[in-house]
């Protein structure tokens, strides 16, 4: 290779280094604000602010979904298997709103410490199967649970 | 190996190579992103969770793989046109960038769509895979208007080289964004080869096969614009006048 264009490529490297270095500290340093939503245990450990408005992830707790008859309320427990949040919201659910399922949801939490909904997304995990797959797998108890939107989560099969 | 490398920068000698190999390509991308097509429609499973809804996955992951590819095709394009000035290099690579641009379009397209049944909203400012993908594509918008902002067709390749160089470090934080911090969206998918298990092979053949159709049509219209360009750009050639000629 001639020296002229040794050179040239020796800069196009070390810039593209340079930046990439630049971003990555860039992108470490605002990680918290990058994160979508705090899980239950965050909350639980007061990292969030009081009265400030926020999304929190975990899973739909068993069992915990009560909705009232003659209107849209509905009130849920989310848990990251650690600790757990109730959850209050007014509004149509999303489709894969279930029990065991991973959501999102967006709000504040008030003062009996129930998190105040305005808003709730559901998750869908990297695992796709057909019904009939679901129900063999679910029938030999190793059913995929729903996803649990946290770090370090691995489904267990 | 260089002489091979300057024949491969040499406008004509794609020309002529890409005339042979241009209807077989065509023949092969029409055929998998048919049977692709068919196969999604027909024969995918539906999701326990999602029921039908899954199939738009298959034209979205296919699309959305195929477009983090542009960035790194653009860089290594335009390290040639930088390093060695080579022609054919930056006549891709400026048609690369109109097209990444609409796959990165489609991806969002897709994306919202299915977002929209299975989450329950269009769009999430707050998602990083989401936002990345977003900045690409306006990130290639912007490569595209840099090129037609400068008059100077030098100028402009290497203003165009540097910035799909610098885009490159994108294509690891939309690939990564999943990994690194959470998101409403899900992480890629891990491939299981044991059919009648989670991901088995009936949920992936189809988009293997789309990945792979997806693949050709870009081959195929990156060809197609290259040629277009390069009858522009040599036209004062003499190959070239008497190609025209001869077809007259």
């Amino acid at each position: 290779m001639k020296p002229h264009r040794r050179k040239k490529l020796g800069i196009i490297i070390f810039i593209t280094l340079g930046l990439s270095a630049a971003v990555g500290l860039t992108l470490y340093a605002l990680k918290q604000n990058i994160n979508m939503f705090f899980t239950p245990t965050q909350v639980a450990e007061g990292e969030v602010p009081d009265g400030q408005h926020f999304r929190i992830g975990g899973m739909v707790k068993d069992g915990s979904i009560a909705r009232e008859e003659d209107s849209l309320s509905v009130n849920f427990v989310t848990t990251d298997f650690v600790s757990e949040v109730p959850i209050h919201y007014v509004g149509i659910l999303p489709d894969l709103f279930r029990e065991g399922q991973g959501i999102v949801a967006e709000g504040r939490v008030d003062s009996s410490g129930v998190f105040q909904a305005s808003k709730v997304l559901a998750k869908h995990d990297e695992n796709y199967m057909s019904p009939e797959v679901k129900a063999a797998l679910d029938a030999a108890g190793t059913g995929a649970q729903g996803v649990m939107p946290s770090e370090g989560y691995k489904p267990s099969y | 190996m260089w002489l091979w490398f300057a024949k491969l920068g040499s406008p004509k000698w794609f020309y002529e190579l890409s005339t042979k190999w241009l209807p077989w390509l065509v023949v092969a991308t029409v055929l998998v992103i048919g049977t692709a097509t068919v196969w999604a429609l027909l024969f995918l499973p539906p999701d326990y969770q999602q029921g039908y809804t899954s199939r738009i996955l298959v034209v979205h992951v296919a699309v959305a793989g195929t477009s983090l590819a542009f960035f790194p095709l653009m860089a290594v394009a335009g390290t040639i046109t930088l390093v060695w000035k080579m022609k054919l290099a930056d006549m891709v690579a400026k048609n690369a960038a109109a097209l990444g641009a609409w796959f990165s379009f489609i991806t969002l397209a897709t994306g919202s769509i299915w977002g929209s049944v299975s989450w329950g909203t269009w769009w999430e400012w707050s998602d990083s895979r989401l936002v990345s993908m977003l900045f690409q594509f306006f990130l290639l918008l912007g490569v595209v208007s840099l090129r037609s902002a400068l008059e100077d067709t030098d100028k402009a390749a290497k203003a165009c080289a540097l910035l799909s160089i610098v885009g490159c470090i994108n294509v690891v934080i939309i690939k990564y964004s999943v990994e690194w911090w959470n998101t409403l969206h899900q992480p890629a998918s891990p491939v299981s080869l044991q059919s009648g298990s989670a991901n088995g092979p009936e949920f992936w053949i189809a988009t293997a096969l789309m990945i792979l159709g997806v693949y050709l049509f870009l081959s195929v219209s990156l060809i197609l614009s290259t040629r277009n360009e390069i009858l522009q750009r040599e036209r004062r050639a003499l190959w070239v006048k008497e190609m025209i000629a001869a077809e007259r």
